[in-house]
């Protein structure tokens, strides 16, 4: 049984211009200490996925339903907000994408860090401090214990976003949701906590969703890679075939590169023209058409389905990419 | 009216953007409707000969402390003479005071914040201190103390209320001067040697008039409030001649017995000033280009 | 910090010296002789110079103003024209009276403006945050006398509740709390209107801003109780410019009494000022004058104050 089973998954928000389909029919499972990347371009649904299944969507003007979202052997979905708080920095834990604002300016790094510890694990707050410490040592924060009474400001980015991690991990959670946590970083420091992270993870165990824009990111992190567009999974697979064997015409837009007739990639940078669709307006076809440079006559004709590959890859496109 | 969320149980519909929009619409409603109120006010001032249904000092002993009704629409005061007339007639007096300060402080406070704006260092450092010190004055004891060493006349009274809010009203202009000041056209404005009152004039007073206008909706609320509060006092209209503020202070010694007297007066203040701030409000909206561009964000769906 | 604080209290007496300067010239370049109101038309010229060189009116103005300085400087606010009692032992009698009214004022303001504001934050476009535009937009129309008068018509005279006057009074001091509180209620909610009403607003638009930053998310993911992301997290960020904004106001509140003491007879700074106009007792308005400034002055910098107390990054 996979520790995180999403079926059909939909986010919708209400605006001044009409219903917002931010993420349609998601569905995919998660098993235990995997590793899985959500790519996409930005607006593709990839946060509010990871949102949805945090329960952190705020409703009005959000509405989330899904046939199921199956954590750990809960069912999210029928979770009381009560109920969902004690999974939430527990069991799943998430680290956002800018450190610089994701850390509460007023309140001192330790405060922040022991305040998880004491609600979940209901540690006092000697026990508490002690944990903190330890915690914000594992991360890579030197002198940490003269650091707690430290705030944000005065920590760089990076520090911050190795405070952020070490408070998602302070409760040992089974799932990690990582979205775009290295994004906002220089690229040495990028290096730095992608290698941290890795390096927890396999260490715990945890299960990682790991969010990027970046595919070189992804490639060196992840088992397996979702790509999203639209609101919707567009293809799925383990990392390795998706890279050298792309199912989609996005996928392959996405990597910059445009197949041969020959099967080999000319590898050169060419981004992707065109915009992503309105998700007020209803979708009827493939929702990358208009921007696809690969599509084929039935690509006009009616929406395409998700066709197998190969075990665990799968792709909605008509085009025959993969041989 | 309501919004309320729906409960869990209820299927979910997501609002229309017909729905949207009305929740928007309130305030531009507002404005209008502050607008018309305020207009009609300022008529019935200007026509007040032939509008008000009495004369507002002639003294009718023989009818007086009477409660609303058919023949005084808001009833009489201590004199006999009729409330509602009284009010028309007072408003000749607010709305007067509160046009002459908006005048004033428009011919003080822009040159002053304009300058200070534009020019900065020594000068700007010079005029803001002098602003800081009129600032720390409490402004109504600075109106009691003007008006009541010059005399109430009207002129005096208006002066005493600009005095405080002019140099207010150059603050807002400096600070919106100085972010203008900067923006590239000013600048090549100056590379095209243009000279400085020119660039004053024409570039900056014509992108900081928003503001101005916002302001000088805040300044005529205040000084429709001073007015009535140096009048309550005794610093300002003299009786017989009928004011809201003043007619309030005579109604105190009839609170029990015809609180008409004192409802009335206030309930007019009250709308005139609602009038202003939702006309300013609106006027903040429609000008403010800042909202605009929220509007349209909204719109797409960020955020 | 410290060097920024030094920086502005030196200011302080700067600014108080063009204040007086300011009330010194409004005073006595405008007409009425505080001598002929004093004793009144018959008196003999003799006794009239004699009270002008006891007052030194009868020096050239920069004299006069400059004699006055100096003795502030020493603590001495001169004396009364009229009552003849040294300002600063009229100040000791009415600065009491004054702070409490307007410590009522802002108690009231503070104790509506918290949880309305934060409600109205939390559940907007709810009846709540309707309830708060509808408080707020009257308290800014309302002039503070009409609601003085609205609020003796109902609670003293209608429902017979409360007391008109007693503040500052010997048995108000005497009795027990109830009968300290009871006649500050009416008077500290015309008085603490407006401020309710500014401070409302501000705290429903910080706190608005603040529930939508990134970290507030951070809270909720991290499973908080709501009461600890609301109060801890949220309301601790947009307490910053409440608080500010609360201790400026407060310096404005004991300047804008005066209507409030007038309808209420309280004997205060404000009715005291309003009395010392009518007599042209000069002394009294420039001693009074100077010490509202100052505290205005103090409250602006004590906001300062807070606000880098409060607000970790501010370092001056």
């Amino acid at each position: 049984m996979p520790l995180l089973s999403v079926r059909n998954l939909t986010t919708r928000f209400a605006t001044d211009r009409g219903v917002v389909r931010a993420v349609s029919g998601v569905s995919f499972d998660l098993e235990e200490g995997e590793v899985l990347g959500l790519v996409g371009e930005s607006g593709s649904g990839k946060s509010v996925t990871a949102l949805s299944i945090m329960r952190l969507v705020p409703e009005p003007p959000g509405r989330v339903t899904a046939d199921a979202i199956e954590f750990d052997g809960l069912d999210l979905m029928r979770l009381s907000e009560a109920e969902a708080r004690e999974i939430r920095g527990a069991r799943m834990a998430m680290v956002f994408q800018d450190p610089m604002r994701s850390l509460n300016p007023v309140l001192t790094i330790g405060r922040q860090t022991t305040e998880v510890l004491r609600r979940h694990q209901k540690l006092d707050g000697k026990a508490a401090r002690r944990r903190a410490i330890e915690l914000l040592e594992m991360v890579g924060i030197p002198m940490a214990e003269r650091r707690l009474g430290a705030y944000p400001h005065q920590f760089s980015g990076g520090m911050r976003q190795r405070v952020m991690i070490a408070m998602a991990l302070s409760c040992n959670p089974r799932l990690l949701i990582a979205d775009e946590a290295t994004t906002a970083l220089d690229v040495t420091i990028q290096a730095q906590i992608i290698d941290l992270v890795k390096r927890l993870q396999r260490d715990r165990g945890t299960a990682v969703i790991w969010i990027s824009h970046d595919l070189g990111v992804v490639a060196g992190l992840c088992d397996r890679v979702n790509v999203m567009y639209a609101g919707t999974v567009v293809e799925s697979g383990p990392i390795r075939r998706l890279f050298h064997r792309p199912g989609h015409g996005y996928t392959v837009g996405l990597m910059g590169s445009t197949p041969r007739v020959d099967g080999a990639a000319a590898h050169r940078l060419t981004p992707i023209e065109g915009l992503p669709p309105n998700l007020i307006d209803p979708i009827t076809l493939c929702p990358f058409l208009p921007r696809c440079r690969v599509a084929v006559a039935a690509c006009h004709e009616r929406p395409p389905a998700p066709r197998q590959f190969a075990a665990g890859h799968w792709a909605a496109c008509f085009a025959d990419l993969v041989r | 009216m309501s919004t309320a969320s729906p409960s869990p149980a209820a299927p979910y519909r997501i609002p229309s953007s017909l729905a949207l929009a009305a929740r928007q619409f309130p305030r531009h409603r507002l404005a209008l409707v502050g607008f018309v109120c305020l207009l009609a006010i300022c008529l019935a001032a200007a026509l007040a000969p032939w509008v008000a249904p009495y004369d507002p000092v002639q003294i009718k002993l023989g009818s007086k402390l009477k409660p609303p009704s058919w023949e005084h629409w808001l009833g009489t005061d201590h004199f006999g003479r009729d409330v509602f007339s009284r009010l028309i007639w007072g408003g000749r007096t607010s709305l007067s005071v509160g046009a002459l300060v908006v005048a004033f402080a428009f011919t003080i406070g822009v040159p002053l914040g304009l300058a200070s704006g534009y020019f900065g260092g020594r000068v700007d450092n010079l005029l803001m201190r002098l602003v800081d010190a009129f600032l720390t004055f409490p402004p109504l004891l600075l109106a009691v103390a003007l008006v009541g060493l010059l005399g109430p006349d009207i002129q005096n009274v208006m002066l005493a209320i600009g005095l405080v809010q002019a140099p207010i009203l150059a603050r807002v202009v400096r600070g919106s001067t100085l972010a203008v000041r900067e923006d590239v056209y000013v600048t090549a404005a100056r590379a095209l040697g243009a000279r400085p009152t020119r660039i004053v004039l024409s570039h900056i007073l014509r992108n900081v008039m928003s503001p101005i206008v916002v302001q000088l909706t805040v300044v005529f609320a205040a000084a429709v409030i001073a007015e009535a509060s140096l009048s309550f006092l005794g610093f300002g209209t003299q009786p017989p001649q009928p004011s809201w503020g003043r007619d309030m202070s005579e109604a105190r010694r009839f609170l029990a017995d015809a609180p008409w007297m004192f409802m009335a007066p206030t309930g007019i203040i009250m709308l005139c000033v609602l009038s202003i701030n939702f006309l300013g409000d609106g006027l903040r909206d429609a000008l403010d280009p800042r909202a605009w561009r929220t509007r349209r964000r909204l719109a797409d769906g960020e955020g | 910090m410290g060097r920024y604080i030094a920086r502005r209290l030196i200011q302080v007496p700067l600014v108080l010296v063009v204040v007086s300067l300011m009330t010194f010239l409004i005073t006595r370049a405008t007409p009425g002789d505080p001598v002929q109101i004093m004793l009144g038309m018959q008196t003999s010229k003799e006794a009239a110079e004699a009270m002008r060189k006891e007052f030194n009116l009868d020096r050239s103005l920069p004299e006069q103003y400059v004699l006055w300085l100096g003795k502030v400087v020493s603590g001495d606010l001169g004396r009364s024209i009229r009552l003849n009692d040294p300002v600063t032992t009229l100040l000791a009698e009415r600065l009491p009276v004054s702070l409490q009214l307007a410590a009522a004022g802002m108690a009231f303001a503070l104790l509506v403006s918290i949880p309305l504001g934060v409600a109205a934050a939390l559940r907007r476009n709810s009846w709540i945050d309707y309830l708060c535009t509808g408080y707020t937009v009257a308290g800014f129309a309302i002039p503070n006398f009409g609601l003085a008068l609205i609020l003796i018509y109902v609670f003293s005279i209608r429902l017979d509740w409360l007391p008109i006057t007693g503040i500052g009074t010997a048995e108000q001091l005497s009795g027990g709390v109830w009968t300290y509180v009871k006649p500050f209620i009416i008077p500290a909610i015309a008085l603490g209107m407006l401020q309710t009403a500014i401070l409302t607003r501000l705290l429903r638009s910080s706190m608005i801003d603040v529930l939508s930053q990134d970290y507030m998310r951070t809270a909720r993911a991290k499973g908080l109780m709501p009461a600890t992301v609301v109060v801890v997290h949220a309301l601790k960020n947009a307490m910053i410019p409440f608080v500010t904004m609360a201790a400026i106001q407060f310096g404005y509140m004991i300047g804008i009494q005066v209507t409030i003491e007038y309808i209420f007879a309280v004997p205060g700074m404000g009715s005291a000022v309003l009395n010392a106009v009518v007599n042209r007792d000069f002394p009294v308005i420039q001693g009074f004058t100077l010490v509202i400034a100052a505290f205005f002055l103090f409250a602006n910098i004590l906001a300062d104050l807070l606000y880098a107390l409060l607000d970790p990054r501010i370092r001056y």
